[in-house]
């Protein structure tokens, strides 16, 4: 359905926005090189693909006249989310160009603020591609050219952001959140159990995998019950025979 | 008053700014607003009752000139105002990071894992002594400001921003979370943020953490969703790190938002007053309205009365040297700031219908006359005196004169009429003494009266009363008494458990239709006095 589509998608954004913070705040400290660089760039990429597509999505589904109420409720949350996505990757890739500008790699002596990070970032940049490892294959001034296009990608998510916003006329005020207060609580245990190749968690899948475990300790209070009256049975038997021998 | 001129020429030499919407894009926001409100009632009524119901659309106009509607209701005031410090903050910062001449830095030992640069307090101060050559309490300061802008967070006292000269551990800020003008911490963030941080603490978080993270989820409620789910994914994006940089990552973050959103009691250094309507980084466009402005300034400035700077500077200096204990920055009054204790005895000490002002309001009456005058409290206790010397008229004069100035412009016929019967006619009941030529200007415009007909007489009476009168009252018995009876409160010292009660117990304030009737009743009472003293005089005159 329609719905399932657009919630995977903007699973993955999410993901992508998440990955492509982590690698901004990264960008003019130490754990910086060329490699940070370029997974910026795909990890960009990435998510201006999956902001098109959503987006195509969601305007074609909201545009639709003949929906009901609720689904319409429904699309009107999941375009806050989409819109929230968005506005946070603008910013943050307004503030890379500012600080990629400001922090160039290719100087004779790099003045790279040593905030005491010292790995690398190549795992949060495949956790965004979805992908086991990284493949590096840039040319050396990576940063200039990297920095042109990111101007130019910047005044096209722009453009979009104003398309959208004329185009789809959706009350963000009026949109009422599933989630309460505290709900990131009740997924923790997922979280720890998750690696680097799961994509996304929804909340059916938690709400899922906690009636599964409950429903477990049921299972086997019941195997013990049987297993227990098996053993007396058992005991019984034995005891009818030798008294009767 | 001539005292303020004298500042107004030193101090007033920037041209004036432009207006923020030129005239040709006046249609475009009209036609913007239709559209805004055309959408605006297609949409179905408000479920979401509290937070920031948008009730009329703003037009906000980007550097390229492109129209993005965001729908805030916030006047177009959407820049700080400019913050020059931070360019040149960054720039010292970045030198301290030279391998050579920048900064010392060892690795902090944890756990059995050693995390690198970290700086300590001493080697700080002592390297920017050295590098700017300045002495070491300056050099205090200026660290103390690197710490409050958040460049360089603390280790091990994280809530309190300052530096401490001794080897007290500090680590230096990504450049993603430094501050920057254009680049305000968004509560969106703010509400990641504090939903991770309830991930990581289980739930718990501090006391004012609650409070502001309730709110946000009143407030942010239709983006609750992207707010879980981003901080959910942040977090998981986080472990894929190393365990040394999630660490790190985890101080940068709370450092970031100990600056930006402060715990109650402590003070953010970002806090900068009213947002500006332009932006102040923006060049202005040189045409011929720019060019038209700088000329009439300019011409203006060439024709201003100028002072000698030895003059004005020197009476700067008198002036803060008379006012350096009355002013809260600069000492603390008494008892207690409000602002700070949340206790208002100091207001309540400071009405204008107190019965006994404090030391502090009795010693200024005494500095100038204007200033006796300007407190309410103070005009009372002159009128006293004057009363007691039967010349109230003047007072009576330059109040009514006051009331003309600054009254409703349908009311001036009215008033110039009465103020004629009462002081200016001859044989009026309280006939004020001022020279035949300004009485000849005055009667005359009063023929057709206008704010400042009065202006010529108020300011002669003004000056006689301050030549005269004013040290006359000072060595008054009046003066004297209330100089003796005047109370000075003693500081209060409030403990963090009373402050915090403070705080809670805080009450709303008057209103200001309370002191408005207040002073209305005062004002009848005080009428009432002057056709007194007019009986007194008939009687006076029949005798």
């Amino acid at each position: 359905m329609g719905k399932e589509e657009c919630k995977t998608m903007l699973d993955a954004l999410n993901k992508v926005t998440a990955c492509y913070r982590h690698l901004v705040s990264a960008l003019g400290s130490t754990s910086d090189s060329q490699n940070l660089r370029e997974e910026l760039k795909k990890t960009r990429k990435k998510a201006q693909e999956l902001a098109v597509a959503n987006r195509t999505k969601l305007t074609a589904l909201l545009k639709d006249k003949t929906i009901s109420n609720d689904d319409r409720a429904e699309y009107e949350r999941l375009w806050v989310l989409f819109t929230s996505s968005m506005e946070i990757l603008e910013v943050d890739m307004k503030r890379s160009l500012e600080i990629g500008q400001d922090f160039p790699l290719k100087v004779p002596t790099r003045h790279f603020i040593q905030t005491g990070m010292t790995g690398s970032t190549t795992t949060v940049a495949s956790r965004a591609m979805s992908v086991q490892n990284m493949k590096y294959e840039a040319d050396a001034n990576i940063d200039l050219t990297d920095l042109r296009d990111l101007e130019a990608e910047i005044a096209q998510v722009d453009q979009m952001m104003e398309d959208m916003e004329m185009k789809v006329q959706v009350a963000p005020w009026a949109v009422e959140a599933k989630q309460e207060a505290g709900a990131e609580l009740r997924s923790t245990a997922s979280i720890g159990n998750s690696s680097v190749g799961v994509i996304s968690l929804c909340e059916e899948e938690t709400k899922e995998r906690g009636s599964w475990t409950d429903g477990e300790a049921g299972l086997m209070r019941v195997f013990a019950g049987i297993i227990f009256t098996v053993v007396l049975l058992i005991a019984g038997i034995l005891g009818y025979l030798i008294i009767n021998l | 008053m001539s005292k303020h001129s004298k500042f107004q020429t030193a101090l007033c030499s920037r041209p004036p700014r432009r207006s923020t919407i030129t005239w040709a894009f006046l249609p475009l926001l009209h036609q913007a607003e239709v559209n805004a409100s055309a959408r605006r009632s297609t949409t179905s009524s408000s479920r979401h009752q509290s937070g920031s119901p948008p009730v009329g659309a703003h037009v906000h106009f980007e550097k390229t000139v492109k129209m993005t509607i965001k729908l805030i209701r916030d006047h177009g005031q959407h820049y700080r105002p400019r913050m020059a410090c931070l360019k040149k903050v960054e720039a010292l910062v970045i030198e301290m990071q030279d391998p050579k001449s920048g900064v010392k830095s060892f690795e902090q030992k944890r756990n059995a894992t050693s995390i690198p640069h970290v700086i300590a307090g001493q080697d700080i101060t002592a390297w920017i002594t050295s590098h700017m050559t300045v002495d070491a309490q300056e050099a205090q300061a200026l660290g103390t400001m690197l710490v409050a802008y958040g460049f360089i967070y603390p280790l091990q006292d994280p809530k309190t921003l300052i530096l401490r000269p001794d080897g007290s551990l500090y680590r230096c800020q990504t450049p993603y979370f430094w501050p920057a003008q254009k680049w305000k911490a968004q509560d969106t963030d703010y509400a990641i943020y504090l939903a991770k941080r309830n991930i990581r603490k289980k739930g718990i978080l501090d006391q004012y953490e609650q409070e502001r993270y309730r709110k946000l989820h009143k407030w942010l409620n239709h983006k609750w969703d992207f707010i879980v789910n981003q901080a959910k994914e942040q977090t998981r994006a986080g472990k894929a790190r190393m365990k040394s940089d999630r660490v790190v990552f985890s101080y940068q973050e709370r450092a970031y938002w100990i600056v930006h959103r402060p715990p109650p009691q402590t003070h953010s250094a970002m806090d900068y007053g009213v947002d500006r309507l332009i932006d102040p980084n923006a060049e202005e466009e040189k045409n011929s309205y720019y060019y038209r402005r700088i000329i009439i300034f300019r011409q203006q400035a060439i024709m201003r009365s100028k002072v000698k700077s030895t003059v004005s500077l020197g009476a700067l200096v008198k002036h803060t040297m008379t006012y350096q204990s009355h002013d809260p920055f600069l000492t603390p009054c008494l008892p207690s700031n409000p602002w700070q204790t949340d206790d208002d005895t100091y207001w309540a000490l400071n009405m204008p219908d107190v019965d006994l002002p404090t030391k502090m309001t009795v010693e200024r009456w005494s500095y100038g006359f204007y200033e006796l005058l300007r407190d309410p409290r103070g005009r009372a206790d002159f009128r006293l005196f004057l009363k007691k010397e039967f010349s109230g008229e003047n007072l009576a004069f330059w109040e009514a004169a006051e009331e003309l100035k600054w009254g409703a412009a349908s009311a001036i016929s009215e008033k110039a009429e009465t103020i004629f019967k009462t002081f200016l006619a001859p044989g009026a009941p309280c006939w004020i003494n001022i020279d035949g030529r300004t009485m000849g200007l005055t009667v005359k415009g009063l023929q057709h009266p206008h704010r400042h007909v009065l202006d010529a007489a108020q300011n002669h009476i003004f000056m006689l009363m301050k030549k005269d009168t004013f040290y006359r009252y000072l060595k008054s018995p009046v003066y004297k008494d209330i100089q003796k009876k005047a109370i000075s409160p003693a500081p209060h010292n409030f403990t963090d458990a009373q402050l915090e009660q403070n705080a809670r117990n805080r009450k709303p304030g008057l209103y200001p239709s309370v002191t408005w009737q207040r002073q209305q009743k005062e004002k009848v009472r005080t009428t009432t006095l002057i056709d007194i003293k007019k009986l007194m005089a008939n009687k006076l005159d029949r005798q």
